[in-house]
């Protein structure tokens, strides 16, 4: 087993994922929550000017360099991505899933470097789509796609086990000019060899007013509220990372990925115990279906997705304990056929008149500079919206839980597993 | 050897052999298809049972039972949840078939080639998409409960002789319970219970059937004495195609259950493909199969193997 993937639990990048991630990545989060403009999206910078030169310390240094993308646009250029999360237009924008042709910045690009794109929303769950990669990429082989979205924490495992591919830095000079600064020098992977960030998002609560007025029960304002809803019409989210998070809040605990300890993951799964017990479900992004059918009154969610696709009774909401921050990023996984083309496709996005588009849409925190500009010219109503710019006292109370230990995260697995009754 | 030498394979001596090779011959593909893919991944299976390690680490073989300890420790429930809701399923598809398959055996007519076809239109839809239809069907505003909800006001009205039992009430709903999963896996399998029940029943000879009325049996009588016993390989052989998969199902449980329903398969799935635990996963399968095993085994002695055999 010489040559097999380094294990998750390699101790060099769990530390230093540890060491860095919690403080910077909150920072970092908090500065691109603020919109903190550091400078207008200027024209293509080099990678020389980012500072990417190459560190003994990068995961990534034992990798032989990659050897260099031929320009070639091919295609289909398969992207995988979460629901909820690309513009769209017409029929499918009213109902909130993608369908071929029917996302305008997508077509866009399309048009303008005449290749197809297969884009499928296609990840509810980071576990669960990875583990659909995994043996793949365990065995060396291509993944089937281009271009994949995951959240920070498993974005770090997919970094550190050599399972992403190089970014050629030449073929994304929008990329380093406009990346937020606050999003830069993650811990995990500080020189952008791997990762352009897609998102930056919140985790609260979301329900259906009409239904809780039915059922004359008041509108949630804190996580502890849903504990009032019958739990048979509540859903928590199987990235367990964001249901504990909440769950922790709750308590009245800091959800610090950092310093929780296995007692207070314990103390969190107890008290959604009485839950599983009256019903409660964990669901990924679905989520989105189940508010569509009105099966659930009111749930965890992300903090755009019901802005973007839910119906106009389906409400999100900052609850008074807190919010989980996080970041999903852009990884182009080992072996993808069309490389060039998924770094054009990141390139793409980062043009700020692109990031609007998609924001204008989405609502979640974009991390591309310049892109706030561009929003307000094209929807004045954005402004202040604060599920694309946070406020102060939102921002105040946002928690990161993205850096677990290995050991709690372990215990933090089983423990869910334990709730999901797998 | 000599014939081989031969310009010709021909003489006694080949022709001989040759004949006694045919049945193995014959049988070789399959046995090599059998050996490729059920005996080799089932030996890898047991390996990784009684192994510690993961995908990414690989695995080594430790010859413990830990993996099969903690399975029995920490999921007795769901194998509890498999045996009754697929039992459930059973008994509902058995009680549900018999007589669609008694009508089409002995009542069917010239409709008989036309509702056994009706019996298996569903299946040129995908397995997937019919469960998810069922959520629709199902759900606390679909066409079931809608009506119901609305139209009638029957469930938010709290009528007495159900609402007093607290199932009847302004969250009433079907979608994401035990019901909704017994019922998808009924669904899903009757089909496997009307064919061979279908089979069975065809194959009776109506003149027995006659007979035991001339001999002054009553209808019931008739059917008890005659008709029933000469279905039991029908029933047999239904209830075991519609038991062994219904117990390992996950696709109902999935979409039409809740986690306090999950049942094994839930966890072998979950085990193998999202906790990337091979030796507890593992050992489930291997439980189970053993389970299904002696069930099998059971039920057989019970109903009498001559009998199944013909």
């Amino acid at each position: 087993m010489a040559d097999a993937p380094k294990p998750f639990s390699v101790d060099l990048t769990r530390r230093r994922f540890l060491q860095g991630s919690a403080a910077a990545g909150f920072a970092a989060f908090l500065a691109a929550c603020t919109g903190t403009k550091t400078g207008s999206s200027a024209g293509p910078s080099t990678p020389a000017e980012s500072g990417a030169a190459p560190s003994a310390s990068s995961p990534a240094s034992v990798e032989p360099s990659v050897a260099p993308t031929p320009k070639v646009v091919t295609g289909p250029l398969k992207f995988a991505n979460w629901p909820a999360y690309i513009d769209l237009a017409g029929k499918a924008g009213d109902e909130g899933v993608y369908a071929p042709g029917s996302s305008p910045s997508l077509e866009e690009f399309k048009k303008q470097f005449k290749v197809d794109v297969d884009y499928e929303e296609k990840i509810g769950d980071n576990s669960a789509f990875v583990e659909t990669i995994k043996p793949a990429l365990v065995g060396g082989l291509a993944t089937g796609w281009d271009l994949m979205v995951l959240t920070d924490w498993m974005a770090s495992k997919i970094v550190a086990n050599n399972w992403a591919e190089k970014i050629d830095q030449t073929n994304v000079p929008n990329c380093s000019a406009n990346l937020r600064d606050a999003l830069k020098n993650s811990s995990w992977d500080p020189n952008q060899d791997y990762h352009y960030p897609w998102q930056s998002g919140m985790t609260g609560v979301g329900f259906n007013a009409k239904t809780l007025k039915a059922n004359n029960i008041p509108e949630p304002t804190k996580i502890a509220d849903l504990w009032n809803i019958p739990a048979d019409k509540v859903t928590f989210l199987s990235e367990a990372r964001d249901t504990f998070g909440l769950v922790l809040l709750k308590l009245g605990v800091n959800a610090d990925g950092a310093t929780v300890t296995p007692e207070q993951l314990q103390q969190a799964s107890d008290a959604i115990q009485p839950l599983v017990d009256g019903g409660l479900r964990f669901t990924g992004n679905e989520y989105l279906q189940d508010f569509g059918q009105k099966k659930v009154w009111a749930a965890f969610v992300w903090s755009g997705d019901l802005a973007s696709s839910g119906g106009p009774d389906d409400k999100f909401i900052f609850p008074e304990e807190g919010t989980l921050i996080w970041t999903d990023n852009m990884l182009i996984p080992k072996g993808a056929a069309n490389k060039y083309t998924a770094e054009l496709m990141m390139n793409y996005v980062y043009d700020p008149k692109v990031a609007a588009q998609l924001e204008a849409y989405i609502y979640y925190v974009s991390p591309v500079k310049g892109a706030d500009a561009e929003l307000k010219k094209l929807d004045a109503s954005t402004e202040g919206n604060p599920l694309l710019f946070p406020p102060a006292d939102v921002i105040a109370k946002q928690h990161n839980f993205q850096a677990l230990s290995d050991a709690n995260e372990k215990i933090l697995n089983d423990l869910y597993s334990k709730l999901s009754g797998t | 050897m000599t014939a081989a030498t031969g310009t010709a394979p021909t003489g006694p001596t080949f022709r001989a052999r040759f004949g006694r090779a045919v049945p193995y011959l014959l049988l070789a593909p399959g046995l090599l298809w059998l050996v490729i893919f059920y005996v080799i991944p089932a030996v890898q299976m047991f390996t990784y049972s009684i192994s510690e390690g993961t995908l990414e680490t690989g695995f080594s073989m430790t010859l413990s039972a830990d993996a099969y300890a903690t399975a029995i420790d920490r999921f007795g429930r769901q194998f509890l949840n498999s045996i009754l809701y697929g039992g459930l399923a059973t008994i509902l598809t058995l009680a549900i078939g018999f007589p669609v398959a008694y009508t089409i055996a002995f009542r069917g007519g010239r409709y008989k080639n036309l509702i056994l076809f009706l019996v298996i239109a569903p299946f040129f839809t995908s397995f997937l998409i019919r469960t998810i239809s069922w959520k629709i069907l199902l759900g606390d505003e679909g066409p079931l409960l809608a009506p119901l909800r609305h139209g009638l006001g029957l469930i938010d009205a709290n009528i007495p002789l159900l609402g007093h039992a607290g199932l009847i009430d302004g969250r009433f709903s079907i979608l994401n319970t035990a019901v909704a999963q017994v019922a998808g896996l009924t669904y899903n399998f009757l089909p496997f219970m009307i064919l061979p029940l279908y089979v069975a029943l065809e194959k009776i000879d109506v003149r027995l059937i006659e007979a035991a009325e001339d001999l002054y049996a009553n209808r019931a009588a008739a059917f008890r004495r005659v008709t029933l016993p000469m279905a039991l390989p029908g029933v047999f052989a239904g209830s075991l195609l519609t038991f062994i998969p219904a117990m390992g199902d996950y696709i109902n449980a999935e979409l039409l259950g809740n986690p306090s329903t999950r049942m094994i398969g839930n966890v072998i799935q979950n085990r193998l493909l999202v906790q990337n635990d091979y030796p507890v996963g593992s050992a489930l399968s291997f439980m189970l199969m053993a389970a299904i095993l002696v069930a099998v085994a059971v039920y057989a002695r019970v109903l009498g193997t001559e009998q199944l055999t013909g």
